[in-house]
């Protein structure tokens, strides 16, 4: 800056000689640099008052505009945390043809920890090692004063639990709402529901995912929110599954057998009334599922192994009314065709005999299916022929896994002979040589004997009947339903027969197969196949005995006359009336008998 | 350039000062006061216990000390900074020493009817003394390197202090403050570049530090960094304010729920709803509308500060009209840009609005000091 001296002695001189007060000069210098200095700082101030006023403005709108985002923003309901709010949804209970509950969800707690919040870590672990005596204190001691922010206690809470902890007081100690799968009515149809288990978890919710049976098959259905929580209603009927599991279990134990099965099913809709395996287990506690170091036992000894589903058997004589009614469709014989069952017979090099080596002589067809006659049969399937053997068995859906709704479904594969020659061909008309499960025997008969047309077995609850393809005439199938009731009218199934329902039905004991080749003596499967009411077949029943053995009339028997057959009439005099089937009387069995005597 | 210079001019003296109040700035501190007591009475749950009529008391209070203070001429204020900012020292020393306990850090003096926060204090006595010393010094000198020294050690005093309380976000106000004083007192813009670029470092330096030995800031502020970088991470813990407010925000929409309607402060979801958050009860009940009238208000009262000032000729007023508009600007625009996620939780009340006696008191006593400016300029 120049700066005009403010006392130049010559201006003032000169100044004074004209006259002028020296003063006002000084204070006019005086006043214009004040003025300079003055507009320059003014200058420099505005400048940085735009700069900043620029920034303020920027704050302005940053603030304003990111209101605006926010007001436009989707109004969320106020929560108390969003955390894991994506597995919030519920997964659909489970019912029964009648609306029954199966499974459901339970609302309960977890318990875990924020160590850095606690007050008492020491107390706390103590107080929880009291409630829990599964908790060790000093490893919960250990693990809240270490250097972790979170940690599980425990994933299930009683409400006493709850309260129990609460009651400790402890901040750092929280719970995390829970909702846990409850099978209500414990083993009842445990196979059938499977089971379920934690997935992905978070504070404040846990996946719930099915692992086996129908929640696992429905896994996606169950969780979908979509679906709007509507339950999944299966065919099963609560109350005739717990009977047939009491009888079956009974059943075992008195036959002596390592295991059982039985399978109900509608033969019109395909609907599984009923499906039991034992021994069984408790879906609300699921037993762990053999791994590779249980190789030693077997897997079909686990609970966790339907044998109804999953297990494929010999189903023996149980064949023998396909044979029969194949060859009476083809109209190669009729029902009362005379056929000589006499040996000796050999087939492929095979000799092939009867049940204790006895010899029938000439049969009717209908008295082959009453007797069991494997050379009747076999006599019947070289008529037959192997190549429309095949296709009526694939026809029957034995050539398939059953595609019932279960994820063990997959499991039941048949097994089929590799080549498939005249002595398969004879072997199998009466049930050896090919494995199936129960599951496909009853799918089988109840497309052979609903008039003809076929069914295929399912676990949801159906409207109507099914209308499948026919695969024989329905006078076919009325002769093979009259050829069923008289075996157990007057042959090997007599012990099956149940007053008022008209059961009908085919015994099978096959030897159980050696894992090394070659049949046991002294281990069998015992079968009993039923069809009922006779008159107006409604049902098939399935009831499988895995090794049983009595003694009855002094001998060990295990034959299925003996064995699986009361069990099924015991089971059927107990569910046909739960299925809500009146009693029929049979006008052939009128006969001398007075109304009062009943 | 002191006002003796301007004797030929005249300032209003005696009963006629009160015609020369800067009356619409006073129109808005109220209304923004009124608005302070409406959402005081919604949060309570439509009560004027326990917030609302406290804090009416001391609006009263504050207004009278606004009062005495704009009717005292300005070169008083100019003549007393010193003593001021000595005080307020003095007082955060003391709250070091004596202090109460609260939230987590030692930041109050009970002083019977109300707790004093000096570090609130501090905020403005810096501003005040900044601009006495910037009025002392010959423009010229003002951007060397030892003038420049001095005020910094002005600001860094009780920045240091306020940081023993812990209290991040009053010490980070007070720098910027104090920043913004030094530039509109003409520092060259070369110190500030080389301020930021320091800043940044510094970031830099706090985070590459973490987790070491030397780590700078405490844990608590590192958490609150972390929060404020991914608020969703932790929503129960810190970020539960943030997430809590944002919904709060979000659910008021355009035109809000009404008043008294709002769910998210009503229901105790969220904590410090009557204090630095009551910004989301605002947004909430009266929506985007609302909460841009509020930040009209305020943009207003800079706006009527900032013309305020360039009409004076003395730079002490103008300085100190500026620094409080300044200071004013920093409460609001940090209050509002924690509560919707644009900057870190602070502990930074929204002015005149937040339920606090130490921050209203000392804002109506700065807004006294800018009304003296206006009255006592030379006209």
């Amino acid at each position: 800056m120049i700066r005009t001296p403010l006392r130049p002695l010559a201006r003032i001189l000169k100044a004074r000689d004209r006259g002028e007060n020296p003063q006002a000069i000084e204070r006019e210098n005086l006043r214009l640099r004040h003025e300079n200095m003055r507009d320059q700082a003014r200058l420099r101030a505005e400048s940085r008052l735009f700069v900043l006023g620029v920034f303020f403005l920027g704050a302005f709108l940053a603030v304003g505009g990111r209101m605006g985002v926010l007001a436009n923003s989707d109004p969320l309901e106020p929560r108390s945390s969003v955390i894991g709010a994506d597995i919030l949804s519920t997964r659909a209970d489970i019912v029964d043809r009648r609306g029954r509950i199966l499974a459901k969800n339970l609302d309960t707690h977890s318990l875990y920890a924020q160590p850095h919040t606690m007050i008492d870590p020491e107390g706390a672990a103590q107080k929880l090692a009291q409630i829990f005596p599964d908790l060790d204190a000093d490893a919960l001691l250990e693990d809240f004063t270490g250097k972790r922010k979170f940690l599980w206690i425990k994933k299930k809470l009683s409400p006493e639990q709850k309260q129990a902890v609460h009651d400790i007081g402890e901040p750092g100690l929280l719970f995390g709402p829970r909702e846990m799968r409850l099978y209500p009515n414990g083993a009842i149809a445990a196979h059938v529901l499977g089971g379920a288990s934690f997935g992905r978890e978070g504070v404040s919710s846990a996946e719930v995912i099915g692992v086996a049976g129908v929640e696992k098959h429905f896994d996606d259905y169950l969780r979908d929110p979509a679906n709007g929580h509507k339950p999944l209603q299966l065919s099963l009927d609560l109350t005739v599954q717990a009977a047939a599991e009491e009888v079956l279990h009974g059943g075992m134990k008195i036959m002596n057998a390592k295991g059982a099965s039985s399978v109900l099913m509608d033969i019109h809709t395909g609907e599984i009334i009923s499906v039991v395996s034992l021994p069984d287990f408790d879906p609300n506690n699921r037993p762990r599922p053999l791994t590779a170091a249980d190789k030693d036992k077997d897997q079909s000894d686990s609970p966790l192994f339907n044998r109804a589903i999953q297990g494929v058997y010999e189903l023996g004589s149980t064949f023998k009314i396909f044979t029969a009614a194949q060859a009476v469709d083809l109209r190669l014989v009729n029902p009362s065709t005379v056929i000589e069952t006499k040996g000796p017979m050999k087939v492929g090099g095979r000799t092939i005999g009867e049940f204790q080596n006895k010899n029938y002589g000439p049969l009717s067809v209908e008295d082959i299916i009453v007797k069991s006659s494997n050379r009747g049969t076999g006599r019947l399937a070289l008529q037959i022929g192997v190549k429309r053997q095949k296709e009526f068995l694939d026809s029957l859906g034995f050539f398939q896994p059953t595609p019932i709704e279960m994820v063990e479904a997959s499991g039941g594969r048949p097994l089929l002979p590799a080549r498939w020659t005249d002595l398969s061909a004879v072997t199998i008309s009466y049930g050896h040589g090919l494995s199936s499960s129960p599951m496909h025997l009853a799918a089988g008969y109840a497309s052979l004997l609903n008039g003809g047309t076929r069914v295929e077995p399912t676990l949801l609850k159906q409207d109507g009947p099914q209308n499948g393809p026919r695969i024989v005439s329905p006078q076919t199938s009325q002769a093979a339903v009259k050829m069923l009731r008289k075996v157990v009218t007057d042959g090997t199934a007599s012990f099956g027969e149940v007053p008022g329902y008209q059961v009908g039905g085919k015994t099978g004991t096959a030897d159980k197969p050696k894992p090394r080749g070659g049949y046991y003596e002294d281990k069998v499967i015992a079968t009993f196949a039923t069809v009922f009411p006779a008159s107006d077949p409604k049902y098939v029943l399935i009831v499988t005995l895995d090794e049983p053995e009595i003694i009855g009339l002094g001998k060990k028997r295990r034959t299925a006359g003996w064995t699986a057959v009361p069990v099924t009439s015991q089971m059927i005099s107990r569910i046909a009336p739960l299925m809500g089937l009146r009693p029929v009387v049979e006008p052939a069995t009128l006969t001398g008998v007075t109304l009062t005597s009943q | 350039m002191s006002y003796l210079e301007y004797t030929v001019r005249q300032t209003p003296t005696g009963a006629r000062k009160l015609l020369y109040f800067n009356w619409p700035l006073i129109v808005l501190i109220v209304a923004v006061g009124c608005v302070g007591f409406l959402m005081l009475y919604s949060v309570a749950g439509g009560s004027w216990t326990p917030w609302a009529i406290a804090q009416m008391q001391r609006f009263a209070l504050g207004m009278t000390l606004m009062f005495i203070v704009a009717l005292t001429p300005i070169w008083f204020w100019r003549n007393t900074a010193g003593v001021a900012y000595l005080a307020s020292l003095i007082l955060l020393v003391v709250v070091e020493i004596i202090g109460d306990v609260g939230g987590g850090s030692q930041r109050w003096i009970d002083l019977g009817f109300m707790r004093l926060q000096p570090s609130e204090m501090a905020k403005i006595t810096v501003v005040m003394l900044l601009a006495a010393y910037y009025d002392w010094l010959p423009p010229e000198k003002v951007s060397r390197p030892f003038w420049i020294i001095v005020p910094l050690v002005f600001i860094l005093l009780p920045v240091l202090l306020v940081l023993r309380q812990p209290d991040l976000g009053t010490s980070l106000l007070i720098i910027m403050g104090g920043g913004i004083m030094l530039w509109f007192a003409g520092v060259h813009w070369a110190y500030f570049a080389g301020v930021i670029a320091t800043g940044c470092a510094t970031i830099y330096a706090v985070f590459a530090t973490r987790g070491t030995p030397r780590q700078i800031l405490s844990d608590y502020q590192m958490d609150r960094i972390d929060t404020f970088l991914d608020p969703s991470a932790d929503p129960l813990g810190d970020g539960y304010h943030i997430t809590q407010s944002k919904i709060a925000l979000g659910s008021g929409g355009w035109t809000g729920r009404g008043y008294m309607q709002g769910t998210q402060s009503q229901l105790n979801f969220l904590p410090e709803k009557h204090t630095d958050f009551i910004f989301t009860t605002l947004a909430e009940e009266f929506g985007f509308v609302g909460a841009i009238s509020l930040l009209a208000l305020y943009g207003l009262i800079i706006a009527f500060c900032v013309v305020s000032a360039m009409r004076m000729r003395d730079r002490f007023a103008s300085l100190v009209t500026l620094g409080i508009a300044a200071t004013f600007f920093l409460y609001f625009a940090v209050n509002m840009g924690m509560v919707m996620g644009l900057l870190p939780v602070v502990g930074v009340p929204l002015p005149l609005v937040s339920y606090g006696g130490s921050a209203m008191l000392v804002l109506l006593v700065a807004f006294g000091v800018v009304q003296s400016a206006h009255i006592h300029r030379a006209r």
